[in-house]
């Protein structure tokens, strides 16, 4: 049997401190950007594991 | 305006209805660019940044493509039984199936994990720390069949990473221990802050609520990871969506779902929310799951935007695989029914015309080649409109397949919410606008990208 482990992030945030609103920067007149990886979603609209790690 | 220069790609305005910023959009490529509403003529007829898109256009041609075209199957649904004890109405799952249909019996589920086994040994790479590939026990409701089913997590925990989708009425402490010890990924349902929102669409055959035992389920799963709630928004939970990421937020729930109803079956039809008041709804939870981040530091990541906002972001990191056409179903991802009978989604059992095979007598193979499964593989945005011409297509990917063949007529018809789903984009585009992205989806989302254009 494998050893119970927490495999999602956001359960082991739960008593951080209150979040500070990001200080606003000037604003860009440009903002672009994109992320790449491999892709592994499997996931539907009944059901969806969100983090990636959790999926190894 | 004079248009872009002609070795240049075409960007598309899109109003977001942010104050400072529009979007100009390469639909083909899902590229995107937020640009001051005072520079966009000049952004239009070619910049700097037209220039380094064109740069990478192809790249980024090729990645959606690959990613539309070029997966293989990672994952399977599995429906160890045809039974349910619950009758909720908006379920795809014919209620003659569900009230009266039968298990599938343990040896024969372990002998289609073995096969299932054997299939995805041929299409995904093995080796010391190789992804496994994913198998849900869906349903119905698996836990009918729960000494099966935890027969088969026992025997093939190593050769798979389990899921389990419950209505979590029969989720016991001990059920719950064992998923919990294996690391089995448990999803469950909840659609009403009170019993009485929860109750008027899921339910017993006999019309008993089944608020409470979820409410239990989830203060046992309080702690682990690896789980998550999904909320069906109908006409009969609309107003109450951010009292449900209230309650949500209080149980400690890391992730939850607010998703329309599948329309695919007539039965959800009759709560099905207009999209304008979808969207109101929606984005109001959505709020509201924000302030509570602020106030405490805590994340409630509400799954099914947080896969708009990253189909903007990493195309390639999506976790949902509705969001973008041809969908996941019979692709990245099959379902198995009860009976060994094959289909691209869980969404098309009940519809016999879908199944592609069985699992016993023509295997996966075959079916991933059947006429039933490339009608759904086959369903391309750009082939079809309103979609073929709208600028967010591979943002949205126009879902779903089943849903827009049974309630619209046909595959090449829009599914139930378009508008709502314009409405998810326009405002993922603003909070990027505003900086506040990351804060609707999971810490360290982008652990494992790459950045490959940057502008801002």
């Amino acid at each position: 049997m494998k050893a119970t482990t927490q495999v999602t992030s956001q359960a082991t945030t739960a008593q951080q401190a209150a979040v500070q609103p990001t200080q606003a920067a000037a604003p860009a007149p440009v903002i672009a950007s994109r992320k790449s990886c491999n892709p592994d979603g499997i996931g539907l609209s009944h059901y969806v594991l969100m983090d990636r790690k959790a999926a190894k | 305006m004079n248009g872009p220069a002609p070795h240049l790609p075409r960007l598309q305005p899109y109003d977001i209805g942010h104050e400072r910023y529009v979007a100009l959009l390469h639909p083909e490529t899902a590229f995107w660019s937020l640009v001051d509403k005072d520079r966009v003529e000049a952004e239009l007829c070619g910049s700097e940044l037209a220039e380094r898109f064109q740069a990478q256009a192809a790249r980024f041609a090729q990645e959606i493509h690959a990613l539309r075209f070029e997966l293989k199957p990672s994952g399977v649904y599995v429906n160890p039984t045809e039974r349910c004890n619950l009758d909720c109405t908006y379920c795809y799952i014919p209620d003659t199936l569900r009230r009266h249909g039968s298990d599938m019996p343990a040896e024969r589920l372990l002998g289609a994990l073995q096969r299932l086994k054997e299939y995805f040994a041929t299409v995904m790479d093995g080796g010391e720390g190789a992804r496994k590939p994913r198998l849900i026990f869906h349903g119905a409701e698996p836990l009918m069949n729960r000494e099966a089913l935890f027969a088969a997590i026992d025997l093939f925990q190593d050769d798979f990473a389990f899921g389990v989708q419950t209505n979590g009425t029969l989720l016991t402490d001990a059920a719950a221990d064992f998923l919990m010890q294996r690391n089995v990924s448990i999803g469950l349902s909840l659609d009403g802050p009170t019993a009485p929102i929860t109750n008027a669409t899921r339910h017993t055959w006999a019309g008993q609520g089944v608020h409470q035992h979820v409410l239990r389920a989830m203060e046992r799963l309080q702690g682990y990871g690896s789980w998550s709630v999904i909320t069906t928004c109908t006409t009969e939970n609309l107003a109450h969506l951010t009292d449900m990421v209230e309650l949500f937020h209080r149980h400690q729930v890391p992730t939850c779902m607010l998703n329309a109803v599948r329309c695919t079956l007539s039965g959800a039809r009759g709560v099905k929310p207009a999209d304008g008041d979808f969207a109101r709804a929606f984005i109001a939870a959505l709020e509201r799951t924000h302030e509570l981040y602020r106030e405490t530091g805590r994340k409630l990541v509400v799954a099914n935007f947080a896969n708009i906002l990253l189909a903007i972001l990493a195309p390639t990191a999506r976790r949902l695989m509705c969001d973008i056409s041809p969908c996941g179903g019979g692709r990245a991802f099959f379902a198995l029914a009860a009976d060994g009978g094959l289909f691209p989604c869980s969404e098309f059992i009940g519809l016999p015309a879908f199944e592609g095979g069985n699992l016993f007598t023509d295997g996966v193979a075959a079916a991933l080649e059947s006429p039933a499964f490339k009608e759904v593989t086959g369903r391309d945005v750009d082939k079809f409109e309103p979609c073929a011409s709208c600028p967010i297509r591979h943002f949205c990917g126009s879902p779903c397949p089943a849903e827009a063949n049974e309630m619209n007529g046909g595959m090449e018809k829009t599914g139930a919410f378009c508008q709502f789903y314009e409405e998810q984009v326009r405002y993922a585009l603003r909070l990027i606008a505003d900086g506040k992205s990351d804060d609707f989806l999971w810490d360290g989302w982008d652990q494992g990208t790459e950045t490959v254009f940057s502008a801002c």
